[in-house]
């Protein structure tokens, strides 16, 4: 039974057209995705659904919803529809809870209007509700306020209020964005549950094709306020006819096959990085290194954030050792808060180490003051994640790229000169250079991070998530920039991702961190052929595929992060399906296991193991 | 077609009618400014009578006649006093905030800059002054300083300067830490060029948006402190004072002695405060 | 628990501030230009009446000795004695602070209850025609000089009108109002004398009405600037859209997210208004705390600027915290 009908919907804001002629369907019990990138109304969509436009905005065309217009509601039709009919769940849960309200009233305020209830039988609803979307004690939590939570809780508690409604239709923007892989595969689950359990309908909002695909009955894709395409994922995916969707797919990294981001004209340099090591020479004045040379060499580091009131802190980085070589490109993986940042950081003599060492071109930033030390951090340059955060905006475009010329000495005349060229190298004609940050799009101020990073002509360049904060075309063609810069002979190149499958389209070597410590190491190939340690089989398992079913066999983490606190021994044990109490007991060290490095203790049989489940 | 406007709406369309009417209120604000800035500059030209010149023959007329808005009880012309006040008060009222922010600035990014020990220091300094409302500091350095145009522009500019350290110090730790100014680092820039290009022209807004609604506190205090007699006193002419020495003809139904000043006072201070609301209100959307 | 060791730390944080407050008054008064003694003694005063006077308030000890007597003095409750009166400062200051406060507070409270109201109520008009009429008044209102506002008052209302007792005093002293606390109107409540409540209530009008048409303005744009985050931040407009009737919206949402951080700034403007009632005062002749202390500063009697700067200093360290554990209770992300 068709649900929600959507015929011809146009919006304007102003003179913006948001939508531009949109017709889609939803019957109850059927989950269907809506993909597009930012911009292209895919929000609009869902706000006209519970008639909740913009001032300003003009509608046009037919929301028909059980047979009634949406459009066309009077206030009190518009209630009565609201929350019952259609309820959404929002992108950035912590953003939509209210921060001054308890997550358990919040939801009883729900159950109250929506489900008729008595407060008393409201609140043992609400913990029942709670504790069905997997939040863990849930009437201890049913008095705690939202910035109490972290994502993943806030993120359960948003389905809950969504649910809490008893509404017909649940749609879902963007609900897995900011959430790791492990996290959004579980919070899929919990809408394809509504539909196939519920008999609700479901309308997923996305912007990453990937992720949402397999739990989808169909697929809608938006470009530009249309609709581009539609139809039943598996045809869609596997004959895409629209160019723009035929992009979208492209632009889907897949780990099970490595993607090329490196020019294939490009110099193969993985031989260059396995050669002998010659380590830099501490008294030489730094030079440019050649191929092969050691660019950046950490020793045991670790890094302890100190809290401000005096004792604990927060253990970043727990005896990290990892050396980058000239035309070496390294990914480094890991979660969010496993210190991935806090290692970029470090190799750029951002931070300092509370104990171990970073040699830098043969130099340790900690030893330098001064100009001494203004100079080593120019041969290191980092991206950033987030390309507009990390330019000023009262600065211009070519004002951003020069400073690291400028801080070198340059004159004016021949500082212009490279800028212009290195924009030009990053696509960036002459009319950018005299723009503000607020004036480009994403991807173009994240070229003009780039080339900021390259002006310098640095030894080493770091690039932090550089395209996390992208919508997935422009990330691809940024991927695609990256993979020529990192391609380059003189420079070593490290690359942060919390997504395996990009790392594996250009770098040689891949660390994985997990909680400040470095759990597997090797030759990018050896370790996603053949996973030896279970967060990084995790981490692969978790990673979206467009297609094939989900594979029961997989390695999957237990619970989430930010509830697993380690104890003694490995920090990955209270989430490891494999520990036994060996491994509660001893720290992991990284030890040689063919190819790679591992600190597991039962990394050798883990692969039996893992094939014998299967 | 359906017009869905509804109880909550996002901030996109709402900005554009605030931005309407940030415009307006700048507008009004800098009209009001302008036309006493013409008033007490070109006024006094027209005027027959000198501020201090006294009519000893008319002392506490009514307005009309000879003198279009009375005489004080000295017997000196309202309008002339009224008009070359102005001038006065508005002096001092603009050079006070200058030196307050200047001074303010100064400390403020040397505090939240360099942080640590030289912070604390100065902000310990400043939580001393800032233990008191900000007029009865001004009265008391006021009382012993003594009055006097340059005595008192020091006098309001000290009185501000800690509320515009504060807010410089708290913009500079948020600026400090933003990504662009690790990016300025990491290009290998000096601490000093850092500050100069990147950290110090991200952190004046509030500054710029403050200044306007505190020249017209300034003016407020001034004039208060000239009517409890700290300031500027009679024969000089000034707002406050007139006010102050008009005082005693309310009681007796004597309006025009105390009202003339009150009212230039008030659209000027108001010419301020539209103005600095204007400007807190774009301020406040495109942020 | 949390609240009252929050309160004790904030207390011995205060410590040192006011203990710079205490030296940075003693030495100013005493370093900058005038001289206590002649100003009381006039010109016609021997050298020798002088340092007579001199020794007999101690201002003849050098200055680290009358410091420390002074810091003596204030452990032990002891004031000093007004130079110009010969009165114990502590017995002169209690009964002129019970007015003075008593004019604050009320004033200061209605000004909040009204921001609350017309900034949440102008808020959901934002930009329609009642909301910018609201602000353009209240920014009138903040534009205004208290002591003009006050004459012009006295002027209309009492002057023309008749409607309120004549400015002088605070309450009519036919209706033997015995003294408690100096709070007039808390006095006349707490001896339940009616004739007094009334006649003190009729002189509270005018100056509390001043007071609160010139404070109202920063309290009513922060509640309005607040109320309209919070409406359109995606927290209410997701209880909006999930169908939320607007009594609960308004009271569960909207409400009290508005308020998280109006304390703070009725603090300030509680500062704000102190340093108003000197002025006010001086309009109604209120015989308050701010006319003693204006004439100490006047006439350099170093006890009594001493005794009120420190007490302002103390109110207003005091108003702040009350701010500081209001605002932990309405927002629940404050950590104590």
């Amino acid at each position: 039974m068709t649900l929600l009908d959507i015929r011809d919907l146009k919006v304007a804001i102003g003179s913006v057209r948001a939508l531009a002629g949109v017709d889609l369907t939803v019957a109850r019990g059927e989950v269907v995705g809506l993909v597009g990138e930012s911009g292209g109304g895919k929000s609009m969509i869902a706000r006209s659904v519970v008639g909740l436009l913009p001032r300003g905005a003009r509608a046009t065309g037919q929301v028909l919803f059980g047979g009634r217009d949406v459009l066309t509601m009077d206030a009190a039709e518009l209630a009565a529809h609201r929350g019952a009919g259609a309820a959404i769940c929002f992108q950035n849960p912590r953003g939509a809870l209210s921060p001054t309200r308890s997550v358990g009233r919040q939801l009883t305020d729900r159950l109250i209007t929506h489900q008729g209830m008595d407060a008393a039988g409201a609140r043992e609803a609400a913990v029942a509700l709670f504790e069905s979307v997997g939040i863990r004690s849930a009437a201890r939590r049913f008095t705690a306020y939202p910035h109490e939570l972290s994502g993943g809780q806030a993120q359960r508690v948003m389905i809950s209020l969504a649910t809490g409604c008893a509404p017909g239709l649940l749609i879902a923007d963007e609900p897995t964005t900011g959430l790791d892989v492990t996290l959004t595969r579980e919070i899929l689950r919990r809408f394809r549950a509504a539909a196939d359990d519920e008999d609700r309908g479901v309308l997923l909002i996305s912007h990453d094709l990937a992720s949402i695909a397999r739990i989808c009955d169909r697929l809608i894709v938006l470009n530009a306020g249309s609709v581009v395409e539609h139809g039943p994922t598996a045809g869609l995916l596997t004959a895409p006819a629209h160019p723009y969707t035929r992009a979208l797919l492209a632009a889907v990294p897949d780990p099970n096959k490595p993607a090329a981001y490196r020019p294939l004209t490009g110099p193969e340099d993985s031989g260059a990085s396995s050669a002998g090591s010659r380590p830099g020479d501490p008294g030489r004045a730094p030079a440019a290194p050649e191929a092969g040379d050691e660019v950046v060499r950490v020793e045991d580091a670790h890094v302890v954030y100190g809290s401000r009131f005096g004792a604990g802190g927060h253990h970043a980085l727990r005896g990290v050792s990892l050396t980058v070589r000239a035309g070496e490109t390294v990914g480094v993986v890991g979660e969010s808060g496993s210190g991935k940042s806090t290692l970029a950081r470090l190799m750029l003599g951002l931070i300092t180490p509370a104990r171990g060492t970073v040699t830098l071109v043969g130099q340790d930033p900690a030893r330098l003051r001064g100009r001494k030390l203004r100079e080593l951090r120019r041969r290191a340059q980092l991206v950033f994640q987030d390309p507009i955060g990390s330019l000023s905006p009262r600065r211009t475009v070519a004002d951003a790229v020069a400073e690291p010329l400028r801080a070198a000495g340059m004159g004016a005349a021949e500082r212009a000169g490279r800028v212009a060229a290195v924009l030009e190298r990053m696509g960036l004609d002459g009319s950018y250079a005299d723009r503000r940050p607020h004036e480009l799009s994403g991807g173009q101020a994240q070229r003009v991070g780039i080339a900021r990073a390259l002006a310098g002509e640095p030894d080493l360049i770091v690039f932090d998530e550089p395209t996390s904060a992208l919508d997935v075309t422009v990330q691809a063609q940024i991927l695609k920039v990256i993979g020529e810069v990192t391609a380059e002979r003189g420079r070593g190149s490290v690359f942060i991702s919390h997504d395996l499958a990009t790392v594996r389209g250009f770098c040689d070597r891949v660390v994985v961190l997990y909680l400040g410590r470095i759990v597997e190491e090797g030759p990018v190939e050896e370790v996603f052929a053949r996973p030896r340690h279970p967060y990084t089989m995790a981490l692969l398992a978790a990673a979206p595929t467009l297609t094939g079913p989900e594979e029961t066999g997989r390695v999957h983490l237990t619970r989430d992060p930010d509830e697993a606190a380690p104890g003694g021994g490995c920090a990955l044990a209270p989430r490891c399906p494999f520990a036994e109490d060996a491994c509660r007991a001893e720290e992991q060290e990284l030890r040689p296991l063919g190819g790679v490095r591992v600190a597991c203790r039962r990394a050798g049989e883990l692969p039996d193991l893992h094939g014998a489940e299967r | 077609m359906a017009d869905l406007t509804t109880a909550a709406e996002t901030r996109a369309p709402r900005a554009a009618a605030d931005r309407g009417f940030a415009t307006t209120l700048i507008w009004a604000g800098s009209v009001l400014l302008g036309l006493v800035l013409l008033a007490v500059l070109a006024g006094p030209l027209l005027v027959r009578w000198g501020p201090e010149e006294i009519d000893a023959a008319a002392a506490l007329a009514a307005p009309g006649g000879a003198h279009p808005l009375g005489t004080d009880v000295n017997g000196m012309d309202i309008l002339s006093r009224v008009l070359h006040a102005g001038r006065l008060d508005l002096g001092v009222a603009v050079a006070s905030v200058a030196l307050a922010v200047v001074l303010g600035t100064l400390l403020g990014v040397v505090a939240g800059y360099r942080g640590g020990l030289v912070d604390d220091v100065l902000m310990r300094f400043l939580d001393v002054f800032q233990a008191f409302p900000a007029f009865i500091l001004a009265l008391a350095v006021a009382a012993l300083l003594g009055g006097g145009a340059p005595e008192l522009i020091l006098v309001i500019a000290l009185v501000n300067a800690p509320a515009y350290a504060r807010l410089v110090r708290a913009e500079v730790r948020t600026v400090r830490e933003m990504p662009f100014v690790e990016a300025s680092r990491t290009s290998g820039s000096s601490g000093l060029g850092t500050l100069w290009r990147h950290v110090l022209p991200n952190s004046l807004t509030p500054v710029r948006v403050i200044a306007p609604l505190n020249c017209g506190w300034a003016m407020l205090t001034l004039a208060g402190l000239s009517f409890l007699g700290l300031g500027v006193t009679v024969p000089t002419a000034e707002w406050g004072a007139m006010i102050s020495l008009g005082a005693a003809d309310v009681v007796a139904g004597r309006w025009w002695t105390s009202v003339p000043p009150g009212l230039m006072l008030l659209v000027s201070v108001l010419g301020f405060s539209l103005l600095g609301e204007g400007l807190q209100e774009r301020a406040g959307v495109r942020r | 628990m949390r609240i009252a060791r929050f309160t004790a730390r904030r207390l011995l944080q205060a410590v040192p501030v006011l203990l710079g407050v205490i030296v940075v008054t003693f030495v100013l008064v005493r370093v900058l230009p005038g001289d206590p003694i002649r100003t009381i003694l006039g010109p016609n005063a021997t050298e020798a009446d002088a340092a007579a006077a001199r020794a007999r308030y101690g201002l003849d000890k050098p200055m680290g000795e009358q410091f420390l007597d002074y810091l003596g003095g204030l452990f032990t409750g002891d004031l000093g004695v007004s130079i110009q009166s010969g009165q114990a400062v502590l017995g002169e200051m209690a009964v002129r602070l019970g007015p003075t406060l008593e004019l604050v507070v009320i004033a200061v409270t209605i000004a909040t209850l009204l921001a609350t109201v017309l900034g949440i109520w102008s808020a959901r008009r934002a930009g329609r025609a009642g909301d910018h009429t609201l602000r353009v008044l209240a920014l009138v209102g903040n534009s205004l000089p208290e002591f003009w506002l006050g004459l012009v008052l006295i002027l209309v209302v009492y002057s023309w009108l008749g409607w309120v007792p004549a400015p002088s005093g605070r309450v009519d002293p036919d209706t033997n109002l015995s003294l408690i606390t100096g709070a007039d109107l808390l006095d006349a409540a707490l001896t339940g004398n009616g004739p007094a409540f009334a006649s003190a209530a009729g002189h509270l009008v005018l100056p509390v009405a001043t007071m609160v048409i010139v404070i109202v303005a920063p309290l009513l744009r922060s509640v309005r600037a607040s109320a309209l985050e919070v409406l359109g931040s995606e927290a209410y407009q997701a209880a909006a859209a999930h169908g939320l009737p607007e009594r609960t919206l308004l009271r569960g949402y909207l409400a009290r997210a508005a308020l998280v951080r109006l304390p703070a700034l009725a603090a300030l403007v509680f500062g704000f208004a102190m340093g108003s009632t000197v002025l006010v005062e001086y309009v109604f002749s209120w015989q308050g705390f701010g006319q003693w202390a204006l004439r100490g500063l006047l006439f350099r009697d170093y006890p009594v600027v001493q005794a009120s700067v420190v007490v302002i200093a103390l109110c207003y360290t005091l108003i702040f915290l009350v701010a500081d554990v209001v605002q932990a209770v309405l927002d629940p992300r404050v950590r104590i």
